[in-house]
């Protein structure tokens, strides 16, 4: 669309059928995660290969349609052996509101120490989506659960305050879980995320919440956002 | 290794088979060497700055980000949870190579990075996009690009 309208661009494609079928100018198709187009966090060198071989398509002249595919593996796609995940206090599954509060406030304490490593180790958090500090969370999840319908700025409903506090807790985990040592794969943060954690646990419970709401956009939201499928419970 | 067989079920069938629009006409326009070009990134990934309104389901706006906007205010708020967000925990650049750009100009390799950037929310339906292509465009040819790189997640 870019392109018709006079700019030469380059596109980094992460499904290499998707890139077949929409036909870009000039297209490099990385055999990467979704959601790492560039492969590997924290390696410059890495990122720069992936860049260079994308940008040296702007100058060839045997287009339209230029597909390459880029030849390398990210180096650090297998799991981490050895990886410790942060310890956390046992804390038996709430059945009320309130028990859940205490549950999340109780685990976030915990980790706090690690997400504050992850932060000074890598120099940002990507916390931030809720419009909520941490210390807020607790008491908002605890209302939700009850059948409150809170809103949180700059958000507009209950259903998207929830979705971003869900994505806001995942991240703090998430961010804590790589706090230490050589970082876990993504499969070994969301395997403990979703088997391990009160929060993840608590997101389950959120969705099921939701699902009953007879607010139809946290039915969606939560029913869709708030979950991955493949850690969906049985049934 | 990450192919689409590595993607988990039901993301693989999802992306395998999501439609793809299909354009009448296979524009290619020409361009200096690339130490002569200005680059932009048009990052898929609904970008938002910490504070601000996260990108709407469906939404087809396009959000500025200019060059100096501090990289660790900048949040993905893409609506699928479908996709790893790990690597961009810890790099930014891992979805949105800004620090590279600037370090390929540094070396000369390229001759400059824009002064303004574009995010979008990847999984709006493209044919619903025109109106934010052409902001995109007016922007480039005002800052006088003549590369964008586009980056999904």
């Amino acid at each position: 669309m870019l392109e018709t309208r006079g700019t030469p661009t380059v596109a980094i494609g992460l499904v290499r059928t998707q890139m077949e079928r929409t036909r870009p100018p000039r297209g490099l198709w990385t055999p990467f995660q979704l959601g790492r187009p560039l492969g590997e966090p924290g390696d410059a060198n890495f990122q720069d290969r992936v860049l260079l071989h994308a940008l040296g398509l702007l100058e060839r002249r045997d287009g339209p349609v230029i597909l390459e595919d880029f030849p390398d593996d990210p180096p650090n796609w297998s799991d981490t052996a050895g990886w410790q995940p942060p310890s956390l206090p046992a804390i038996e599954i709430p059945d009320s509101p309130a028990g859940w509060k205490a549950a999340l406030a109780q685990e976030m304490a915990a980790l706090h120490p690690a997400w504050q490593r992850a932060c000074a180790r890598y120099g940002r958090s990507t916390v931030g989506l809720s419009g909520q500090v941490p210390e807020l969370w607790a008491a908002c999840i605890a209302r939700l659960l009850a059948g409150e319908l809170p809103t949180v700025p700059p958000h507009e409903t209950a259903a998207l305050t929830l979705r971003f506090l869900c994505d806001d807790i995942k991240a703090m985990c998430s961010e804590a879980a790589q706090a230490d040592g050589t970082p876990p794969s993504s499969r070994q943060i969301d395997a403990w995320f979703w088997s391990k954690t009160i929060a993840g646990r608590l997101l389950i419970a959120l969705r099921s919440m939701a699902l009953k709401s007879e607010n139809n956009a946290l039915k969606t939201v939560g029913g869709r956002f708030f979950v991955p499928t493949p850690y969906l419970p049985p049934g | 290794m990450a192919r689409l067989e590595d993607i988990p079920q039901p993301t693989r069938d999802a992306v395998a088979t999501a439609a793809c629009p299909s354009f009448a006409t296979t524009p290619f326009v020409p361009g200096p060497p690339l130490a002569e070009r200005r680059v932009a990134i048009v990052s898929s990934a609904a970008l938002i700055r910490r504070g601000d309104p996260p990108f709407p389901f469906g939404s087809a706006e396009v959000r500025l980000l200019p060059n100096n906007v501090p990289l660790n205010d900048l949040l993905i708020s893409h609506v699928s949870i479908n996709f790893d967000r790990s690597g961009y925990q810890r790099d930014i650049n891992t979805v949105y190579p800004i620090e590279r750009l600037r370090q390929l100009a540094a070396q000369g390799v390229i001759g400059s990075v824009a002064a303004t950037h574009y995010t979008v929310m990847g999984s709006t339906e493209p044919s619903t996009m025109e109106g934010a292509a052409d902001q995109i465009s007016g922007q480039l040819r005002q800052e006088r690009v003549d590369a964008v790189l586009l980056s999904p997640v």
